[in-house]
């Protein structure tokens, strides 16, 4: 019996020996990946994982940027001017209300079919139907009746969208949108979609890269294990623009692995950890994000309501210190609520602007200031008998950000300070359900505009996580969003943000700044601050 | 001996049943929703539930989700909105369990080795070696042994790829992390359970007999003082060939373990329920195959069971 287990024991382990012997899963490298020297290749790597193929679900940076590659819109969005996509010419109503765009016969499916004005229409209205689920849906609630639609109260087919023939779309919007077309040019949602496709595969469309047809500069070839592999789609109208031969992304989650690969040849970009800046130092280039780091305060809670409790606690925050403790210092210290390098007028939002904000350096003595009025409108007479509590989420950099305030707060004002850590999701919904004092927060636009930042602000905005109520806020947004002269629509949300600022409605901290580095024979890659931030459609290896 | 052989099967059978049905409640009582993001508003959030089934009452979802679960459908993940969770257990697990089988090859045969050199050697230099390696491989975390390997091996001397799984020189560092432990903890139960094997009456009647030293290791110690080393074997292969969240981390491994413990923080309710499935069936697996092999390994165990 012994002898026997052990026979059998030896041919398993004879088995795993020989299993280990063979080739990994997915079949390693794969023939001719191994770069042919006249080849133009770019590879690099994402930190957080695409959530989905399937345009009308996007729901993240990295699902825009795939997006960006392998559809096509009607108009192209790089870097944040924008081109013809399939759509050749348009025409804008007067009113800004109606766009009617005239599609490119040339342009064509990867399968060799006419991209035509019904597939716009058919992926729009799938994108707002409520049965699809779509988790971006509300990005199309500008379109003429689309928030009706989406709630279920209007059928599909009311939706602003009619293609008047194979080459003419009509798109009719709620109220006359600045950015329009600059976001429908980034935002994957608004791809078109072939119906036919979309039901052959039914729940499994874009599961992989098979089972999709595309319209894009490129085409999807590889969608497996955690790596998507690119190649230039022939069937594409503008098809002598695109220079590259094949791209690769590669789910890299560890930054400093990332890091390690970029350094060993493997990639041809990376973007640095914070702590490793300072070493490539002249070496690394720089673009921002759109991100703002901020902290929410909950103006409905019984000090927080309290204006000048809040202006105090903004005057007391040395920012630049501030960013020196919490980012190392890479980061660029703000007091203003919109990102400064949105699209203005005639230059950018920043430039343009003249608002009054908090100094960065602080300001002890206002902060006492506005404390002691604080007090007396409270009726307190200790700093000791406000406590507040800030609630962030379990990263170590939120820990760190909690933490700095903390010490800025008590060393100034002497208030009492506590820091609640919860995960990330229970941040959201104690945002959401306004369960908290102070809390952790953070904002990037979908569209190049102030309006994104500034609606957070606005009473009756589901994004209203302050609970903040200013009817002249109100007013100037609401405003804004019916105003077609572009310098008066500006100048309105250049007020708005005044005002959020004179009320210390909230806590500005920081805008990001990405450290990275990019192989020198790399050429036009453009980097965006909303929906895309690295755009490689149109690079360039010069060899 | 098959009366026992289906007492086992009926009891792994029922546990499985008990895990999910614990599992599938108790997700529900995490904080947040898998659709929680920055972005969601109110109509969103309504029309997601509605398409997920969460308007219906938490017994009926249930049995849906044990209907579908017999057919075995793990469902559609609520994160990756597109994938079924079948379909990512099955691209990930086979990277995971390639790496787990090549640490478990690496860990067993030399814990073994190690175990046996130095329960012969007991007390001498030898023996102390093998004692460090054993307190050094349970005490380093392995991510810091898969950061260290990489590092050395990777960046500073270049000779092997510093990340991705693409060939079989991708697979050594990462092997060779995840085994260390394992190849510590085999090392120490066959130390010690050489040790206690050779108090046996038997190994002293062999000595007796004039068995060879040699013999008396190979024919009677190894073979009863390896039965110890299978019992942790059975969870041991389990959670090895599942997959490690942090070393595919490191090493950027398209393997299962990101999954396991991502899905818990996106709330990802189909996918913690399909991993947490998936990594029961395979544990109670090994460690059924453990108990029947066991069974007929040593005939106490059995009659004892009865």
């Amino acid at each position: 019996m012994k002898k026997k287990i052990l026979a059998a024991l030896l041919a398993a382990a004879m088995t795993v020996t020989m299993l280990a012997g063979c080739g990994v899963p997915g079949g390693g490298k794969e023939e001719g990946e191994s770069s042919e020297s006249n080849e133009k290749v770019f590879r690099y790597s994402t930190r957080t994982e695409p959530t989905s193929l399937d345009p009308t679900k996007s729901n993240s940076i990295p699902d825009n940027e795939i997006q960006h590659a392998i559809t096509e819109s009607l108009v192209r969005n790089t870097g944040g001017e924008v081109y013809p996509g399939v759509a050749e010419t348009w025409e804008v109503s007067e009113d800004g209300l109606t766009y009617t765009f005239h599609l490119n016969p040339d342009a064509k499916w990867s399968d060799g079919q006419q991209i035509k004005a019904q597939d716009f229409v058919y992926s729009w209205q799938r994108l707002m139907n409520p049965k699809t689920a779509a988790p971006y849906a509300f990005i199309g609630e500008y379109i003429k009746n689309g928030y009706q639609v989406e709630k279920g109260q209007m059928d599909p087919s009311e939706l602003g969208v009619v293609a008047q023939d194979d080459t003419t779309l009509v798109v009719t919007l709620e109220h006359p949108t600045a950015y329009f077309l600059s976001m429908i040019g980034a935002q994957a949602q608004f791809a078109p979609l072939r119906q036919d496709i979309v039901e052959k595969y039914g729940k499994d469309f874009a599961a992989d890269a098979e089972k999709n047809i595309y319209s894009g500069p490129y085409k999807l070839t590889s969608s497996k294990n955690q790596k998507w592999v690119f190649e230039p789609n022939e069937e594409y109208w503008d098809a002598d623009s695109i220079k590259l031969d094949r791209v690769e992304l590669s789910y890299v989650q560890t930054q400093d692995t990332a890091l390690a690969m970029y350094e060993d040849g493997e990639l041809d970009y990376v973007e640095l950890p914070s702590a490793a800046v300072p070493t490539y130092e002249g070496k690394d280039n720089v673009f921002r994000n759109g991100n703002v780091d901020y902290f929410y305060f909950n103006c409905s809670n019984q000090y927080l309501s309290n204006k000048n409790l809040r202006l105090a606690l903004n005057y007391a925050l040395n920012r630049n210190d501030y960013n020196d403790l919490v980012n190392n210092g890479i980061s660029a210290p703000s007091a203003s609520l919109a990102f400064s390098g949105l699209k203005g007028v005639e230059k950018t939002y920043g430039e343009e602007s003249t608002l009054q904000s908090y100094p960065l350096d602080g300001d002890e003595a206002k902060a006492k200031e506005y404390l002691n009025t604080a007090l007396s409108e409270l009726g307190l007479s200790n700093p000791s008998d406000i406590s507040l509590s800030i609630t962030t989420t379990d990263a170590e950099t939120s820990k760190k950000q909690a933490e700095v305030c903390q010490e800025m707060w008590t060393k100034t004002l002497g208030i009492n300070v506590t820091i609640q850590q919860v995960t990330y999701n229970e941040v959201l919904s104690r945002q959401q359900s306004g369960d908290y004092e102070i809390a952790w927060g953070g904002w990037g636009s979908d569209y190049d505009d102030p309006y994104s930042y500034l609606e957070l602000f606005k009473s009756g905005s589901s994004y209203n996580y302050s609970r903040y109520k200013n009817d002249q806020v109100d007013q100037l947004l609401e405003a804004s969003q019916q105003e077609v002269d572009a310098k008066a629509r500006m100048d309105m949300l250049h007020q708005a943000e005044q005002i959020i600022i004179d009320d210390g409605a909230f806590l500005p901290q920081a805008e990001r700044v990405i450290h990275y580095l990019l192989d020198d024979d790399m050429k036009d890659v453009t980097f965006f601050y909303c929906s895309v931030n690295i755009d490689w459609v149109h690079a360039d290896v010069e060899k | 001996m098959l009366k026992y052989i289906i007492k086992r099967v009926i009891a792994a059978v029922l546990t499985i049943w008990v895990l999910i049905t614990i599992v599938f409640f108790l997700v529900r009582l995490m904080p947040g929703t898998p659709f929680t993001s920055a972005k969601l508003t109110p109509e969103v959030a309504a029309n997601m539930e509605a398409y997920y089934g969460f308007d219906k009452p938490l017994i009926v979802q249930y049995l849906v989700y044990m209907g579908n679960l017999l057919q075995g459908n793990f469902g559609y993940s609520m994160k990756f909105t597109n994938r079924t969770v079948n379909d990512i257990i099955g691209e990930t697990f086979p990277f995971s369990a390639d790496l787990g089988i090549r640490a478990l090859v690496l860990a067993v045969s030399i814990g073994l080795v190690l175990g046996i050199i130095s329960a012969r050697n007991r007390g001498k230099k030898l023996d102390f070696f093998c004692v460090i390696i054993a307190v050094l491989g349970t005490s380093i975390p392995d991510f810091i042994m898969g950061a260290v390997l990489q590092y050395l091996f990777g960046i500073r001397w270049g000779l092997l790829p510093v990340a991705k799984y693409e060939g079989i020189e991708y697979t050594i560092l990462p092997a060779c992390a995840l085994a260390f432990y394992t190849l510590a903890s085999v090392s120490r139960i066959m130390r010690a359970s050489m040790l206690e094997v050779t108090q046996q009456d038997y190994i002293k009647t062999a000595r007796s007999k004039g068995v060879s030293d040699l013999r008396v290791t190979y024919k009677h110690q190894i073979r009863n003082a390896i039965m110890p080393v299978m019992t942790v074997l059975g969870p041991t292969v389990a959670s090895v060939l599942t997959g490690t969240f942090v070393l595919e981390s490191i090493f950027a491994i398209p393997g299962m373990g990101k999954y396991y413990v991502e899905s818990v923080s996106n709330n990802d309710y189909s996918m913690v329920l399909g991993m947490t499935i998936f990594y029961g069936i395979f544990l109670v697996t090994c460690n059924l195959i453990v108990d029947i092999l066991y069974g007929v390994a040593d005939p106490r165990v059995r009659i004892g069971k009865r």
